[in-house]
């Protein structure tokens, strides 16, 4: 060993970088898969909506503006919020098509 | 063990680990600031040596003017000024001195005295108390022998032979100890051995110890020791050897002796450390003691104190006192192995505790699979029966279906996929409801493929 100092460092860095790394890691996984839940979600949202479009009578352009929204919000890299939105959007849109049957 | 049971203990054993290894690290930060002590047993002795320019000055010893002492130097090739100590085998000296003259002062002069001596020119040597100089030089004694002479006898013979022939570069003659001994008489020793017996020590008409310093003692000898004090004597006057006398009837008495200025140590251990202790102690202060006129108590004092350096220095082997061992200086070497053994216990329980939660097929209780098999199948069944109005309900749960079996394929929280078939058996029950018949609504028809 070069210098019994280096030692003490070593292991103070390995401390530290081993808390970082525990708490990080978990935290970014968990916000990775709620990002990907809210997307599953908003694209389930999406489909029954576009269902539901293809089985209205006559346009409603009030619900087609909103899953349009929706669909330009999950086709971007956003992050849960955006996801979470566009499924708010795409359900709203769903509700206002089944009213128009 | 159940991996609920595993991270109960986990989390905490990490934490706790990592605790200790941060204390660990302090620790080793806080010793840093701890001295480096080499010392082997503290040695209590203090360590102030003999204060070399005034003390040991004495009042009575006084020498004439210099232009004086020049007369009487002129007068005589031997001037001995009152109070002087310094004597010497006139024989031998006579043999080699030719025209030396010598000058003898008492010993106890202050530095201007001192000085004065100095300044008369015309003697070849000085000799203050038994320091001997002449010209740039001084002679001194570098043996036990040599040492004992001077200070229990005076006897500076060897002394002035070195330097007289050294001054006149011939080849010094050889030392020759001519100290003598004689065995102390019955009576003699009655009366020492008396006084010991009392009092632990017996001071004869004539010296100057007064008491013994009870630190030093008590340091040096913790069992307590016997002290004999005895004048200087007279060069020639043969010295009484208490010292062998008294430790032949008392081997386990530690005894000193003190011949003027000269301590001897007889006793237990003798053999180990006497002559160590002399040796080391006169190497150091011969100079002084030579020129100055301490009382024996002073010099003994410090001859005790380095004998207690001596014994707690562990040579020999002497058992040392008592030490409690410091635990931090136990626990030094011990630090880096524990901080390290920390360091990877939480390491390792860090790795163990980031690993993903194991999903393998089996180990969970799921029934998402089931449920999304038989809602598929309803719905592939019903996809017979539906017309208009039902189709886009129909739609919409296969949509969802098809969802929710993705999402299940990306390993997404079990709590989502089930919202997503808990929205396609809504959409299925819808349809059933629409095409009107009950079996197929999603809870019966689970039902009836499930018994």
């Amino acid at each position: 060993m070069a210098h019994p100092y280096l030692f003490w460092l070593a292991g103070a860095v390995l401390l530290v970088g081993a808390g970082v790394l525990t708490a990080l890691l978990p935290h970014r996984r968990a916000r990775e898969e709620q990002r990907r839940t809210a997307r599953s979600a908003a694209r389930a949202a999406i489909d029954s909506a576009a269902v539901s479009r293809d089985a209205a009578r006559g346009r409603v352009p009030e619900a087609e503006r909103l899953l349009t929204r929706a669909e330009s919000l999950v086709g971007g890299r956003g992050g849960a919020d955006a996801a979470r939105a566009a499924a708010g959007h795409a359900r709203q849109a769903d509700r206002l098509w089944r009213q128009h049957r | 063990m159940s991996a609920r049971g595993y991270r109960r203990w986990a989390e905490p054993l990490r934490w706790t680990v990592l605790g200790v290894a941060v204390l660990v690290l302090v620790v080793f930060l806080v010793a840093q600031r701890q001295s480096i002590d080499v010392s082997y047993g503290r040695s209590p002795a203090s360590s102030s040596g003999v204060d070399t320019d005034t003390a040991g000055a004495s009042d009575q010893a006084t020498v004439p003017s210099v232009t004086e002492m020049t007369a009487l130097v002129a007068a005589a090739p031997v001037v001995r000024l009152p109070g002087a100590v310094a004597s010497w085998n006139e024989e031998r000296v006579r043999a080699v001195a030719g025209d030396t003259r010598i000058l003898v002062a008492p010993p106890g002069l202050d530095k201007d005295e001192r000085a004065r001596v100095r300044d008369v020119e015309n003697a070849t040597i000085r000799v203050v108390g038994t320091e001997v100089s002449g010209g740039l030089y001084q002679a001194s004694a570098d043996t036990l022998p040599g040492w004992r002479a001077q200070f229990a006898t005076g006897d500076v013979t060897d002394l002035l032979l070195t330097l007289i022939t050294t001054l006149r570069k011939e080849p010094a003659p050889a030392d020759r100890d001519e100290l003598r001994w004689r065995e102390p008489s019955g009576p003699e020793l009655t009366a020492v051995l008396t006084d010991l017996r009392a009092t632990g020590r017996h001071v004869a008409p004539g010296a100057t110890l007064t008491d013994i310093p009870e630190t030093a003692a008590r340091n040096a000898f913790p069992d307590g020791a016997w002290y004999v004090a005895l004048p200087p004597h007279r060069f020639g006057e043969p010295l009484p050897r208490y010292g062998p006398a008294l430790s032949a009837r008392f081997p386990d008495q530690p005894v000193v002796v003190m011949y003027g200025l000269w301590i001897e140590y007889h006793g237990p251990g003798a053999a180990d450390f006497a002559e160590l202790a002399g040796a080391s102690f006169y190497g150091q202060f011969a100079g002084v003691l030579s020129r100055a006129d301490y009382p024996q108590r002073n010099v003994l004092g410090v001859y005790l104190h380095r004998v207690t350096d001596i014994r707690y220095a562990g040579l020999f082997e002497r058992p040392l006192p008592y030490r409690p061992a410091d635990p931090l200086r136990v626990a030094l070497p011990a630090l880096p192995w524990l901080f390290a053994g920390c360091v990877a216990a939480f390491l390792i329980l860090s790795a163990r505790s980031l690993r993903r939660p194991d999903r393998g097929l089996g180990r969970r209780r799921d029934t998402a699979p089931v449920r999304l098999a038989g809602l598929t199948a309803l719905a592939v069944e019903m996809s017979l029966l539906t017309d208009a109005g039902s189709n886009p309900a129909l739609t919409r749960g296969i949509v969802t279906l098809q969802a929710a079996r993705s999402a299940w394929e990306e390993k997404l929280p079990a709590r989502h996929v089930r919202t997503l078939l808990d929205e396609a058996a809504a959409e299925l029950d819808d349809t059933a409801r629409q095409v009107g018949i009950a079996s197929y609504r999603p809870d019966n028809y689970l039902r009836g493929r499930l018994s």
